[in-house]
């Protein structure tokens, strides 16, 4: 799912779009209501403007499912809709021009399968190459780190997609959190598994995703959906 | 894949309606007003405040049942105005605004008290009054440019309070005098009720939570959970302050003073009390001010929403998306308000008092409302809360009682400026909305008795602009039918979705689709002298839900609107329509209008059950402009033209006869010819509309409709209707 706000009269053209054909994409046009305001109000006023601007950024880019939705809380309308459509991953805000390089930050075996499709995915729509990182407690076995990071690699390749576009790196040193940081700059996009139960924590805007808020480059989260 | 209608959010859930509904009541109120209380009542205003407690708990039962109903932004202004019609809901609409209004000031110079009173250098009512104007300078500023997510501040404020009240009167319960409370009751029973009046303003804040209804989660359940809970948890607290502060202080001290609470809470707890109590003052001071104006804003929507107030005032701020106008207007009126009390002595009483007023008649009005919703009972009403059968009608009937002799006992003055704003609001109606309103409201439905043998023709409506062709098709053939009874036309609009969705507010979608079938159809029906009813519905299924209104309704007809297009990929006409005409047990008219006009019609017969029924809506349809029906015949050539031109014109006859049709009322045409199918197409161009049976047979799930049909449908120019009888 790509959220976009579209109460901004220009909002961002969002080359990811072109990106991500090979998934089914859920184009999220959301209006932030203040408080002040009935959301219905808004909806009269501005919904044809509004849903002109969606139907624009989604013009030619494919199969693109709009929604538009009018709401005070961004974070509980992601979470709504993500729900709804069974929508395996969400990208937080950020544009990509080309995808050239993709770091996929894993934290353990939770949730891998699906990263892993959704990475095979992004891969074989693409020429990009990936690194597959662990960064390890250092607490941890080093041994667990490398396993893990060993299977998923064979997972990707399982899905066709040639060795030689995918690299590893296992970090035991340091914080997990400022590692992910530090390399990113290298990356066009983060795929991170969502770890907390339920995907507002990650999504811009809550208290404890400071990670992401801390990201430069755009993050796409993949869900747990037990 | 393009957008269809924009959704809308609902973010409001169990907490954050408590803290609306209960925050809100408690505001300058309960600090302010045990002084007046005390001094008109003695200890036992205590018992007023629990009399006003039970009107607002009967006022919170009533609105509880309309809010389940009815979740959409306005509450008590919009069920009096669905029930009511115009006049009353814009009186409940102004009178709610200026209750607001005069609430807010009531708060704000509550506010200005609070402060001054305690800090030894600040005196004067000057300055009182300066700190208010600041305080809801301060609050408009913000609510201009707008906050987002502000619930967890809310909560966190409100929650303060509430917790130092508690404390407060936890303590302070150890330091009652018994004496004190002896006598209980100086002025009797008059003065118990008067004082409920003043105090009355203390209790405003639950019905927020249904005027913010079309933003709550969950709406039937949470929003009489919340009303209820925090009308009753909020009402134990005041009589509890109440007791404690007549025990603790006496009545003559207490009445003397603008701070009453916390001159209680400086002899139970010191300078520290004093503190805590000020600071919860002012605290709830601001909050409950600030929840008003939100309010406010939301009342003045819904009323430009159903045309009771200009559309001006309802434009948001280009950049902060806020009701800017809406807020100024009313931080304005609540500003002149607060200036006033420059001039009067006893301003907090008057604005107390007044805004009691206006939400008792509010209140009265909603009580009559849910008992007009009763007794109408319109479909669409089917409210999760009930008042439960015990109480109904007594919960009403009681609230209007109590309401008015609650009113009767209020100062002269109040009762001459609450009249006042009654009086602007009729004055507002006639002068500008009658003209632009169309609902009538159900008072006539409650009244009027059904019509004895009515004959319906339901008509399912997408679009109502640019269905507008159907719907008078759909009037022209429910008053061509007058002979077989009064004529009833009800167009359906149906809305894709779960009826209660929990997060969503499609009520909002629901009233606006009801608004637009009313303003589309309200003229029609009227030119025709047919009776109208609208019905907008929310349902998972369409087909599912037009077959359930036609069964409901025991139509005689269904009129639906069809794309012309017959034996697609997976379907026959359309995959709603399909299930439809299946399944419909009336008489079915499926319509393409391609053309404005219905123009010369003719009727494609052959004998069989159809026929007649064919016949009569070619007649019907005919009578819209005006032309004489054609009834057009194809008779299968044996090689005799006489015989054969003789047969065909006894069978037209014959069925023009069943379809009850003189002979002077159609033309008949009879084409003699072997292929049918070839025969038809240059027969039926010169007319601008075709109506053609439909076969009664289905093979398993398909409907058979024969190959006349299909080339009919596909060839036609004009406009094609397919009719089978029920």
């Amino acid at each position: 799912m790509v959220p976009v706000d579209v109460s901004t009269p220009d909002p961002p053209r969002l080359d990811v779009l072109d990106v991500l054909r090979p998934f089914d994409v859920v184009l999220l046009g959301y209006f932030p209501v203040p408080d002040q305001a009935e959301p219905a109000m808004l909806k009269h006023e501005y919904e044809d403007e509004v849903a002109a601007r969606l139907d624009e950024i989604a013009a030619g880019r494919g199969e693109v499912s709009e929604i538009l939705v009018f709401t005070h809380d961004r974070d509980a309308t992601v979470d709504r809709i993500a729900e709804e459509y069974e929508c395996d991953a969400v990208l937080t805000a950020g544009d990509i021009e080309q995808l050239d390089r993709i770091l996929v930050a894993l934290r353990g075996d939770v949730n891998v399968s699906r990263i892993v499709s959704v990475v095979a995915n992004l891969l074989l729509g693409s020429d990009a190459s990936v690194t597959v990182l662990h960064a390890a407690d250092e607490s941890a076995e080093p041994s667990q780190g490398e396993s893990l990071l060993q299977s998923t690699v064979e997972r990707v390749i399982d899905h066709g997609i040639e060795d030689d576009r995918i690299d590893r790196q296992l970090v035991t040193e340091g914080d997990p959190r400022e590692t992910i940081l530090e390399l990113e700059t290298d990356y066009d996009l983060i795929v991170l598994g969502e770890t907390e139960p339920t995907l507002r924590e990650r999504i811009i805007g809550g208290f404890l995703s400071s990670l992401i808020d801390e990201l430069d480059r755009p993050a796409l989260i993949v869900r747990d959906v037990e | 894949m393009s957008v269809e209608d924009g959704e809308l959010e609902r973010t409001l859930g169990f907490l954050e309606a408590m803290t609306l509904g209960g925050g809100t009541m408690i505001g300058a109120g309960i600090f302010i007003l045990p002084g007046i209380a005390a001094r008109n009542a003695g200890p036992a205003s205590s018992v007023s405040y629990a009399i006003a407690g039970l009107v607002a708990l009967l006022a919170a039962l009533t609105l509880s049942e309309l809010a389940t109903g009815m979740p959409i932004a306005g509450g008590s202004y919009h069920y009096v105005n669905r029930a009511l019609g115009g006049l009353f809901g814009a009186v409940v609409g102004w009178g709610m605004w200026t209750g607001l209004m005069f609430a807010s000031a009531f708060y704000m110079v509550g506010f200005g008290q609070y402060i001054v009173e305690p800090i030894p250098g600040l005196d004067g009512r000057a300055v009182v009054i300066a700190l208010g104007l600041a305080g809801l300078g301060l609050l408009i500023g913000v609510n201009y440019y707008g906050t987002d997510e502000s619930s967890a501040l809310q909560n966190v404020m409100i929650g303060t309070e509430t917790a130092i009240v508690v404390v407060f009167v936890a303590i302070s319960a150890f330091f009652i005098d018994a004496a004190n409370l002896e006598p209980f009751a100086p002025t009797g029973a008059p003065g118990i009720i008067a004082t409920t009046g003043i105090v009355f303003v203390s209790f405003l804040g639950f019905e927020i939570i249904a005027t913010v209804a079309g933003e709550i989660k969950n709406p039937s359940r949470i929003i009489p959970l919340s009303m209820l809970l925090s009308v009753v948890l909020v009402t134990l607290l005041y009589i509890a302050v109440m007791l404690v502060s007549t025990g603790v202080v006496p009545v003559d001290r207490l009445g003397d003073s603008p701070i009453p609470v916390s001159d209680v809470a400086e002899v139970s707890m010191g300078t520290l009390g004093v503190a805590g109590i000020a600071f919860a003052a002012i605290v709830a001071a601001i909050s409950s001010s600030n929840s008003s104006i939100l309010a406010a804003s939301r009342v003045i929507y819904a009323m430009g929403r159903d045309g009771l107030m200009t559309n001006w005032v309802n434009v948001s701020h280009p950049r902060f998306y806020t009701p800017h106008r809406a807020i100024l207007a009313t931080g304005g009126v609540t500003a002149v308000l607060i200036l006033v009390g420059l001039r009067v002595e006893t301003i907090i009483a008057l604005l107390a008092e007044a805004a009691s007023f206006s939400f008792l008649v509010s209140y009265s009005l909603v009580h009559v409302a849910v008992i007009v919703f009763r007794r109408a009972d319109p479909d669409e009403y089917d409210p999760s809360f009930r008042i439960p059968a015990a109480g109904y009608p007594a919960v009403p009937i009681l609230g209007i009682l109590l309401s008015v002799v609650v009113i009767s006992q209020m100062a002269p003055v109040i009762i001459l400026i609450g009249s006042g704003i009654i009086g602007l609001g009729v004055v507002w109606y006639v002068a500008y909305a009658r003209a632009r309103v169309v609902d009538e409201g159900l008072l006539r439905e409650a009244i009027r008795p059904a019509p004895a043998e009515p004959y319906r023709v339901v008509v399912p409506i997408a679009n109502p602009e640019t269905q507008h062709g159907l719907l008078r098709l759909a009037a022209a053939t429910a008053h061509a039918n007058v002979d077989r009874g009064t004529p009833e036309l009800i167009a359906v609009n149906v809305i894709e979705g779960r009826r209660d969705a929990p997060l969503q507010n499609l009520e909002s979608e629901r009233a606006d689709h009801q608004r637009a079938l009313l303003d589309n159809a309200h003229d029609i029906a009227e030119a025709m002298d047919v009776r109208l009813r609208t019905r907008a519905i929310i349902a998972p299924d369409i087909g599912d839900a037009i077959l359930d209104v036609v069964d409901e309704e025991a139509a005689d007809q269904l009129l639906i609107g069809w794309d012309g297009s017959v034996g697609e990929a997976d379907h026959v006409f359309g995959p709603t329509l399909d299930s439809v005409v299946e399944r419909a047990r009336c008489d079915i008219s499926l319509v393409d209008l391609d053309r404005e006009t219905i123009g010369p019609c003719v009727g494609l017969v052959a004998p069989g059950s159809n026929a007649a029924v064919v016949a009569r809506r070619t007649a019907e349809f005919a009578a819209i402009d005006s032309t004489r029906p054609t009834l057009l015949y194809v008779q299968p050539d044996t090689g005799d033209a006489e015989t054969d031109r003789r047969s065909g014109q006894a069978v037209v006859r014959e069925i023009a006869e069943a379809a009850g049709l003189d002979p002077d009322d159609y033309e008949s045409e009879i084409i003699i010819a072997q292929d049918i199918g070839s025969a038809i197409e240059p027969a039926i161009e010169p007319f601008e509309t075709v109506c053609v049976g439909l076969s009664h047979r289905t093979d398993g799930s398909r409907i058979l409709y024969g190959t006349v049909t299909e080339r009919v449908a596909e060839s036609a120019a004009g406009n094609v209707a397919l009719i089978r009888g029920g």
